[in-house]
């Protein structure tokens, strides 16, 4: 039983939370740090209570705050939402250990999933195609020996977490020796953990994903796929579903095959298996996110499934409640990600009070955010303003109706992301579904936007 | 109760009998003003008695999130014949700027450092410096120190024992107090 919740997260996650929350008669308290005292989450929660500074080490991702937040809040169950602690299993455990409930997979399973490189190896024994990758990195020494088993490129990886934090691509050991203390200090700011691996980089490869939800009770059911191909720097910017890039026949084939790995290996709670996808549409599992992932309403405008609720009663113990064959995807749905930063000046990341906000509207049109006119963007956090996700019953309608709500959106006061959408939309490569998780970074934003303005 | 004054025309029974008044007044009025204050969203409230006067005013810029009824305000107890300047909206005067005023007494916020089970550590009128322990949160069975941010007198405990108190809010007012006996002038 959960009756009240601690939301130990910010932004639009901890509103998407809320809202769950609501629809499912729980109370729900928020945790939140100094710099987030007005944000809209802060406001409209049943109760706010601060938890520490700006600094997150001492808010976000200090577990006894958070743990102390919800036993004087009188909360019986916490919620990490994404990022941060969402996926550590010593902070589920310690949850547990204060009598609360953990909304995600229980401590030992994440334990189970916690380490992406030992993971890969499971996931491979239950019949999933995996990447060529290394096992944890020692010393510099170490890394260039497995880059030079593995082979370059390399993708240098956090073992800890994912959104592209602590990531970088390596083509030579020159560049390796360069990045490993990058990557372990963002791995380390970001998760509390510098552990590092790598992996084949395989070039034009589309981002797929498939989102799974498994019960305690060992029933599992996928819920389709996301194409996430459209990324700058490794972080998803616009995701869609289904895929363009596969056919009917191939999604269902890896979602099927995605599930079933899951259950065998014991997974539980709403997950995200990972796939690089090559030219010829032959998938490999890169990792699996043991979490509610920042593009999950592209799937809840697909299945009509709300994730979160899913995701808080499974938690709560309760059995999935449907069957694979009342999992119905309908229509397409694309999402876009609204962020604080400029696409014109390498997506530098933007603050300031938002002036002006205009949210858009019409059908199949949802926008999560925790924005509003008035809103000070604080600077020490990701940039991620809201979401921006449309739905239509085929993949024109849906880009038709992405490009009327962008047209809509008004944010003005902060520098935002919201051109390169627009440009997305007019470019080629969008149109035809041919679109390649390095493209963005290798033809330059710039070239998406001039291309645009010229259409 | 906090020693707030010491005039040097006063003998020690009536300073006493001074403290005593305070006291009294300080029990009775200010848990009911700070509580007409907090309900009637009214920025000072004002009660005269005789020759005494308690003035509670809300702090300048305080929101009303979080805020419990018995912390929303900062009270003032001031002296008989000294009101006009113990509780004007001036900041905090040097002790001994002007012959014959008694010198302002500052207020400064003690606050939690952590968020936790609020647990009280020296009682209000206790003498403290900068950086002493008034009470402790408890965060999941560690003591963590509130302390003084100022040398004074603890003039106010603002949480019930056991309450659930956030991170930065503000736990206990100390009163700045001028060192002990200093310009006392009595024989």
């Amino acid at each position: 039983m959960v009756s009240r919740i601690l939301i130990a997260n910010r932004g639009e996650i901890a509103l998407r939370i809320l809202r769950a929350c609501r629809t499912l008669g729980i109370e729900a308290v928020l945790a939140y740090s100094e710099a987030d005292r007005s944000s809209l989450p802060a406001l409209l929660a049943d109760e706010a209570i601060c938890i520490g500074p700006a600094d997150a080490k001492r808010s976000y991702l200090s577990a006894p705050a958070i743990i102390s937040a919800a036993l004087v809040t009188g909360c019986d169950a916490v919620h990490p939402g994404y990022g941060f602690l969402s996926e550590d299993d010593a902070f589920a455990e310690a949850v547990r250990a204060h009598g609360l409930t953990f909304i995600g997979p229980s401590p030992e399973v994440l334990e189970r999933f916690a380490s992406k490189e030992e993971v890969r190896r499971r996931l491979a024994a239950h019949g999933l195609p995996t990447i060529p990758g290394s096992g944890l990195l020692g010393d510099e020494a170490h890394a260039l020996e497995e880059a030079a088993r593995v082979g370059y490129p390399v993708l240098v990886k956090p073992s800890a977490g994912g959104g592209g934090k602590g990531m970088r691509l390596a083509r030579s050991a020159r560049e390796l020796a360069a990045f490993l203390p990058i990557c372990r200090s963002e791995a380390r700011a970001a998760f509390g953990d510098d552990a590092l691996y790598l992996e084949r980089w395989l070039e034009d490869n589309r981002h797929v994903e498939v989102q799974v939800a498994v019960d305690r009770y060992g029933h599992g059911v996928h819920l389709w796929e996301r194409d996430c191909s459209i990324q700058r720097r490794h972080q998803k910017i616009l995701e869609e579903s289904p895929s363009p890039a596969m056919t009917a026949a191939g999604r269902r084939e890896l979602a099927e095959r995605a599930v079933k790995a899951v259950v065998a290996a014991g997974y539980e709670n709403v997950g995200t298996l990972e796939f690089l996808v090559d030219a010829d549409g032959n998938a490999y599992f890169i990792e699996i996110n043991c979490r509610i992932q920042v593009e999950h309403p592209v799937t809840e405008m697909l299945t009509g499934i709300d994730l979160v609720a899913t995701q808080i009663r499974i938690a709560a113990g309760e059995p999935l409640g449907f069957t694979q064959a009342d999992v119905v995807p309908n229509g397409h749905a694309i999402e876009f990600r609204i962020n604080a930063e400029d696409p014109a000046h390498e997506f530098r990341p933007g603050a300031g009070t938002i002036e002006r906000l205009n949210a858009p509207g019409g059908p199949g049109v949802r926008f999560d955010s925790h924005a509003y006119t008035g809103y000070d963007v604080p600077p020490y956090y990701d940039s991620l303003l809201g979401k921006l996700v449309v739905w239509g019953p085929d993949r024109e309608t849906a880009i038709a109706r992405g490009k009327a709500a962008l047209s809509e959106l008004v944010i003005e006061g902060v520098i935002t992301n919201i051109a390169i959408h627009r440009a997305l939309l007019e470019s080629e490569p969008f149109l035809e579904g041919r679109f390649t998780t390095n493209l963005l970074d290798r033809v330059g934003a710039a070239a998406f936007l001039t291309a645009a303005e010229r259409a | 109760m906090p020693d707030l004054h010491r005039p040097g025309d006063r003998t020690a029974a009536q300073r006493a009998a001074d403290h005593a008044g305070i006291a009294g007044l300080a029990d009775a009025l200010v848990p009911a003003l700070v509580a007409r204050l907090s309900t009637a969203n009214l920025g000072e409230v004002e009660i005269r008695e005789g020759d005494w006067h308690v003035r509670v005013r809300r702090p300048a810029g305080a929101g009303p999130r979080r805020e419990r009824p018995h912390r929303a305000a900062l009270p003032i107890v001031a002296l008989p014949g000294a009101a006009a300047h113990a509780t004007t909206a001036q900041p905090p005067r040097p002790a001994g700027d002007a012959a014959g005023d008694p010198p302002g007494a500052r207020q400064e916020m003690a606050v939690s450092p952590a968020v936790g089970m609020f647990r009280p550590g020296v009682p209000v009128g206790t003498r403290v410096r900068a950086g002493d322990r008034i009470a402790t949160v408890d965060l999941l069975g560690i003591p963590i120190d509130v302390v003084s941010p100022i040398d004074g007198v603890v003039a106010e405990v603002y949480p019930q024992p056991g309450d659930g108190v956030e991170y930065g809010e503000e736990v206990a007012a100390v009163e700045s107090a001028p060192p002990p006996a200093a310009g006392a002038g009595e024989g």
